[in-house]
């Protein structure tokens, strides 16, 4: 098979799907239950950091990710500061935070802020634990954070509850590094579904109180809410792309032990 | 920054916290370094005939949104706003996705069973590509449980030498880093 | 099918013709993504960080302890002129060494110390848990965590009964890279499904 017909075949096993939904039920792991369960427990009128720590090249998980999370902040009623360590993560989370904050009619400086970018991110976290307003004198529309109703109540971690990475990267194991170990704060991580396996040793040691991995583990997420999403409309072209990939490992493993054989 | 981990003292908090905001700032222009390194090559590619035009391009896309990111502002509905949008995103994100096409030709063409090992890590892998979408469930509800007791245990312990072996190794690196042993960082 | 929609689909498509072969299309695409993602990044830097961190503080509150960080700064600048470079090892030096510092006691204590301890487990099973199999689960961790450690002590050389334990941490280490596999399988088919339902729903409005 030439390379083009392969391309063809996972073009076509991801496409036909979405022209023919076959209503597929999945189950919830416990990881995402446990992510679930710990937002679900905060009081109303508690405050979480979330940060948007990705790239806009992995839009496709992370959006549905972020979108999930931020849902069910609001519809707790909890405050959400957030903020990026990715250039392309701010523009990115700061829409996201907008779209969904709107949807529940959230106010900016009241029920939520979006503080920007800041690079380096032992000096960010760490810096956040003293004083936000010292890591970010102003917020990313450029408003001075002692003009925030928001952060004049909670200006470091002591005012904070939770903190949440959605991540395509390393970062939410450095809110364990540095947020956790010096301040004590619980963390979740909602994380691409790459970065998923690298973080199963901070779910079972209790480091991470929740873990969310990729687009199945945002449908699983909004089923939990009640709210199917974007991460619930890609599971069964995932599940068919999955099909063709085992079929073409198969289909060419057993080539080559036709062909060892002839010779 | 070690010894304030340790030791509470006003002045040692003070310091600590200010190093910490300066570095912020230090560490910004190691970024800027890479990017004005790139408007360099580029300016000098403009004079080479093949490439002149694609630089040109790159150059333009960094002038565009310098003037309008600064003069006009980030917010929604500006222009620096609209290219990030509908030009930097889908362009990012279909660049990345390419890489299913990648691993289904590597998956056909180069994922051998050739010794146990090899076989082991395909076997895994497919039930975990199984196990974590709906489908899986319709074949067997014992391969979504399989799937997750390989993550949470086998799988996890692996994981779990390997940070324990990075984590000795990282603090091993930083100490040779504060005792000047280790200098590579400088060029030396 | 609106403006901005067509023009991100477009650019999408330039990305994909790379699939048939590289062309112009490709690398119009390529340099136009590099471009624009320096320029964006120049901007937040400077609208985010730069400004409310440097030229406010020097500016308006005449604090003149922000002279500190923005010589620290130029020196950063000065590699890019050959015969200044070496003094951008001053201020790389002062970096790294922070970063040095602040890593040490968050790597021992999150790394090191509790991914120890919560491998330090009773073999009690708890009431509400399956006897054998949590017995079989730790057995498992410790097995895998021990045998994958030793796999890396290159210091001893892998023969005999420790040859034969390392080699039991080269098959739990080809378990983990075969999840990790099968998770990145997924993540890449994701941004797949993620680029087509744009182009068929947001762009074509093909799906429902």
């Amino acid at each position: 098979m030439k390379r083009q017909q392969v391309y063809l075949l996972i073009l076509a096993s991801i496409t036909i799907p979405l022209f023919l939904p076959l209503g597929l039920k999945h189950k919830v792991t416990p990881e995402v239950e446990r992510f679930y369960q710990t937002v679900e427990s905060l009081p109303a009128g508690s405050t979480v950091i979330v940060s948007f720590d990705f790239e806009a090249s992995t839009i496709a998980e992370t959006k549905p990710l972020a979108q999930a999370v931020l849902r069910h902040l609001f519809a707790r009623n909890v405050s959400v500061v957030s903020l990026s360590m990715l250039a392309e993560g701010t523009g990115l989370g700061y829409s996201f935070l907008r779209e969904v904050a709107d949807e529940f009619g959230r106010k900016y400086g009241e029920d939520y802020i979006f503080l920007g970018f800041r690079p380096q991110y032992q000096a960010t976290i760490l810096g956040l634990g003293e004083d936000f307003a010292k890591v970010f004198p102003k917020d990313y529309s450029g408003n001075n954070l002692s003009d925030i109703s928001l952060t004049q109540n909670v200006r470091n971690y002591e005012g904070i509850s939770l903190i949440i990475s959605v991540a395509d990267g390393d970062l939410p194991q450095y809110w364990v590094d540095y947020a956790q170990t010096r301040y004590q704060k619980p963390v979740l991580a909602a994380v691409t579904a790459a970065m998923a396996t690298t973080y199963y040793p901070y779910l079972s040691s209790g480091q991470f109180s929740g873990l969310v991995g990729g687009l199945k583990g945002a449908a699983e997420y909004e089923a939990l809410l009640g709210q199917p999403g974007l991460g619930s409309k890609g599971m069964e072209a995932q599940s068919l792309g999955h099909l063709m990939i085992i079929a073409l490992i198969i289909i060419g493993n057993l080539s080559y032990l036709i062909a060892r054989k002839k010779i | 920054m070690l010894v304030q981990f340790y030791f509470q003292a006003p002045y040692l908090d003070h310091a600590y916290q200010q190093v910490l905001d300066w570095v912020q700032i230090i560490y910004l222009f190691t970024l800027g370094v890479g990017a004005i390194n790139l408007i360099k090559i580029h300016l000098k590619k403009t004079t080479f005939r093949r490439e002149a035009p694609y630089s040109a391009i790159t150059l333009t896309g960094i002038l565009v949104m310098l003037f309008f990111g600064l003069l006009q502002g980030k917010e929604t509905g500006s222009v620096f706003d609209w290219v990030f949008k509908n030009v930097q995103v889908p362009l990012q994100a279909t660049m990345f996705s390419l890489l299913a096409f990648f691993v289904a030709s590597a998956a056909y063409r180069g994922f051998r069973a050739r010794s146990t090992e090899a076989f082991v890590l395909l076997s895994v892998a497919a039930i975990v590509m199984l196990g974590r979408v709906p489908i899986g469930n319709l074949i067997s509800d014992n391969i979504p449980d399989l799937a997750n007791w390989i993550l949470n245990f086998p799988s996890m312990a692996a994981r779990r030498g390997i940070l324990i072996g990075i984590g000795l190794g990282t603090v091993a690196t930083a100490l040779r880093v504060i005792s000047g042993i280790e200098r590579t960082y400088l060029g030396k | 099918m609106d403006f901005s929609t067509s023009i991100a689909a477009i650019l999408s498509l330039f990305i994909f013709s790379f699939l048939y072969r590289d062309n112009p299309f490709y690398k119009i695409a390529e340099h136009l993504l590099v471009g624009v993602s320096v320029g964006y990044f120049l901007v937040i830097s400077i609208d985010n960080v730069l400004i409310p961190k440097i030229a406010d503080p020097l500016f308006e509150r005449k604090d003149w302890s922000v002279v500190v960080p923005l010589f620290g700064g130029a020196l950063i600048l000065a590699r890019l002129i050959p015969k200044w470079s070496k003094w951008s090892q001053i201020a790389l030096a002062v970096v790294i060494g922070v970063g040095a510092g602040v890593a040490i006691p968050a790597t021992l204590q999150a790394q090191i110390l509790t991914q120890m301890k919560a491998s330090m487990f009773s073999f009690v099973p708890p009431e509400n848990s399956i006897g054998w199999l949590y017995v079989v689960e730790r057995i498992v961790i410790l097995l895998g965590l021990t045998s994958v450690l030793a796999y890396f002590f290159f210091s001893k050389e892998h023969r005999g009964a420790f040859g034969i334990y390392t080699r039991v941490g080269t098959y739990f280490l080809m378990i983990f890279f075969g999840a990790t596999f099968g998770y990145t399988v997924m993540s890449r088919l994701s941004l797949l499904i993620g680029r087509i339902q744009f182009l068929l729903e947001d762009w074509l409005g093909l799906l429902n």
